[in-house]
């Protein structure tokens, strides 16, 4: 428990300013929806002259754009990208941090097994990005309804909100495992945002060409918003597929850190 | 029973030595010293008994449990400080304490003031702010915080003014006195002198010899000076027992371990104009080991 606290006092500040910017960039997107949605005839024409394959690509629905949850599915597009690098940053660091601050030492000759740690720290981690998800469900829906009067398909509306936090999850687990592989990892955030870049660009490729196949190499795809708002639902594969990675990436970060040796700083 | 059982450790990092063949053990309440040059393996034996490395082969015990899989336990029971001290930046040093401190079923944060003081720690001060001498009295109050039964002191003095080391000392002794066996690595042969009752000698990975400091001192080592009348050569002296031979002009200096009466024989079939046979001090003994 003690781990844990310590844990989330070094996160607060950090998770703290990542839910102000998330709701801040929520808020100032929403703001653009009013203009969006009047001039949804323009829109539509000039969506209409992007590149076929472009549109698929970032996985815009040309009709969707124009109603509130339409709008949020290109919109989220986005926010989980933010999620992401904020989930890897934290399921790196909290591992990482301890080597290249060199408490490692420190804290692995306290009387508690290296399990617990282990669980102590994804703990915190999770509690942070499961805090910065739910405001960021929460604010969503807030958001969306201070800018439209029409009902919004709340049901929808969710699932795609909670896409955030499901990636969230995903992304502290491979984190947390590239952390327990890699001893030293100093430079926390460029390769958090490589990574979660690299992923999105593979789904990006892989929506450009349509190879459906190549989905599966990309969280981003796990949860597609322009297939949920045609089926009101995710597809099972791809969701078996998150929690599979998630599962197996936290199991791997246990089987490589209990074993691990901790070298001198 | 032992408190430190060490059996044939061994730990190689990938193809690099870490330890070949350490194997010694620690009686409860005694104050060992564990000596050698930097790279003979006193800190993977030390890490690998905190169970920080996972040794190749061979095993340690401590208070008769096996270091790696009781290790949470065993470390209840331990204090452990390491040559250079890293804690977290951005705490005060009393919260690094008390955080130390919540991890041991012992009430332990009353002694956090006394301690503090007794080494001229400000407790308010931030980590990031303090010089290496100051980061590491936070790190000997931490290491015996609790009462530990065994102190590991990766060579702990580095960084500490003599007046500090003298009250590290006596904190030491104080610990010690209330039961607390002590493990004091070091290269500095003084402090090893001044504190211990039993030193190993470790050398490229395995234990040379262990023993009392006394014995080491007394166990047949003699320093022995010679002035000739004319200059001699190294080849003079081919009696057994005879280590670290210099010969200049005509002074001569060795050291020897053996039959007293076999050196005196040697010693009388030459021309010399002076003899000086001394105790060495454990310096010379200790590089005897290591030519």
């Amino acid at each position: 428990m003690n781990i844990y606290l310590h844990e989330l006092r070094v996160y607060r500040k950090n998770t703290l300013l990542w839910i102000v910017s998330l709701c801040a960039g929520l808020m100032f997107l929403f703001w653009m929806y009013p203009t969006f949605a009047q001039n949804a005839g323009v829109m539509k024409d000039m969506l209409n002259n992007f590149p076929f394959a472009l549109r698929v690509a970032f996985g815009f629905s040309i009709d969707a754009i124009t109603t509130v949850t339409g709008f949020y599915s290109f919109v989220v597009t986005f926010f989980v990208l933010c999620g992401a690098v904020q989930a890897m940053m934290l399921g790196i660091s909290v591992l990482s941090r301890e080597t290249t601050g060199k408490t490692a030492d420190f804290l692995l000759t306290r009387p508690v097994a290296r399990a617990t740690v282990l669980t102590a720290k994804l703990l915190a981690a999770v509690t942070c990005v499961t805090v910065t998800s739910t405001l960021y469900v929460a604010f969503s829906v807030f958001a969306a309804t201070t800018v439209t009067d029409a009902p919004i398909q709340m049901g929808i509306f969710l699932k795609m909100a909670f896409s955030f936090f499901f990636l969230q999850l995903l992304f502290v687990a491979l984190g947390f495992c590239l952390g327990a592989i890699v001893p030293r990892i100093r430079s926390v955030l460029p390769i958090a945002m490589s990574t979660t870049f690299g992923f999105f660009l593979i789904g990006v490729v892989a929506g450009a060409l349509n190879l459906q196949d190549l989905y599966y190499l990309s969280p981003f795809k796990y949860f597609n918003t322009v297939e949920l708002l045609l089926t009101s639902s995710y597809r099972t594969s791809f969701v078996l597929t998150a929690a599979t990675v998630t599962v197996l990436a936290v199991v791997t970060a246990y089987g490589v850190y209990l074993r691990r040796d901790i070298r001198a700083a | 029973m032992s408190i430190v059982e060490v059996n044939h450790l061994k730990k190689y990092y990938g193809n690099a030595r870490g330890i070949e063949d350490v194997s010694f053990t620690m009686e409860a309440g005694e104050i060992f010293g564990f000596i050698g040059p930097n790279g003979a393996g006193k800190s993977t034996t030390i890490r690998t008994m905190l169970a920080l490395l996972h040794p190749t082969a061979g095993s340690a015990t401590i208070f008769g449990k096996d270091c790696i899989r009781f290790a949470p336990e065993i470390a209840q029971n331990v204090g452990y400080l390491p040559s250079e001290v890293f804690y977290y930046d951005g705490m005060r040093v009393i919260d690094l304490l008390q955080y130390s401190a919540s991890f041991y079923r012992k009430d332990c944060s009353a002694r956090i003031k006394p301690l503090a003081e007794a080494l001229d720690l400000d407790l308010k001060k931030k980590i990031d702010d303090l010089s290496f001498g100051n980061r590491k009295k936070v790190g000997i109050v931490q290491a015996i915080l609790h009462e530990p039964k065994l102190i590991i002191l990766d060579e702990p003095t580095a960084g500490l003014d003599p007046l500090m080391q003298q009250r590290f000392f006596e904190l030491l002794r104080e610990e010690n006195k209330k039961g607390a066996a002590i493990l004091f690595s070091s290269h500095v042969l003084s402090e090893v002198n001044k504190l211990c009752h039993r030193v190993a000698i470790i050398k490229e990975g395995r234990i040379v010899d262990v023993d009392t400091i006394g014995a080491l001192k007394e166990n047949g080592y003699k320093k022995v000076l010679l002035e000739t009348k004319i200059p001699t050569q190294e080849s003079a002296f081919t009696l057994e027992g005879i280590a670290d031979l210099t010969v200049r002009g005509n002074l001569v200096t060795f050291i020897y371990r053996g039959s007293v009466n076999r050196l005196l024989t040697t010693l009388s079939a030459l021309d010399l104009s002076n003899v000086a046979i001394v105790e060495p001090d454990l310096e010379e003994i200790f590089l005897h080991y290591y030519r």
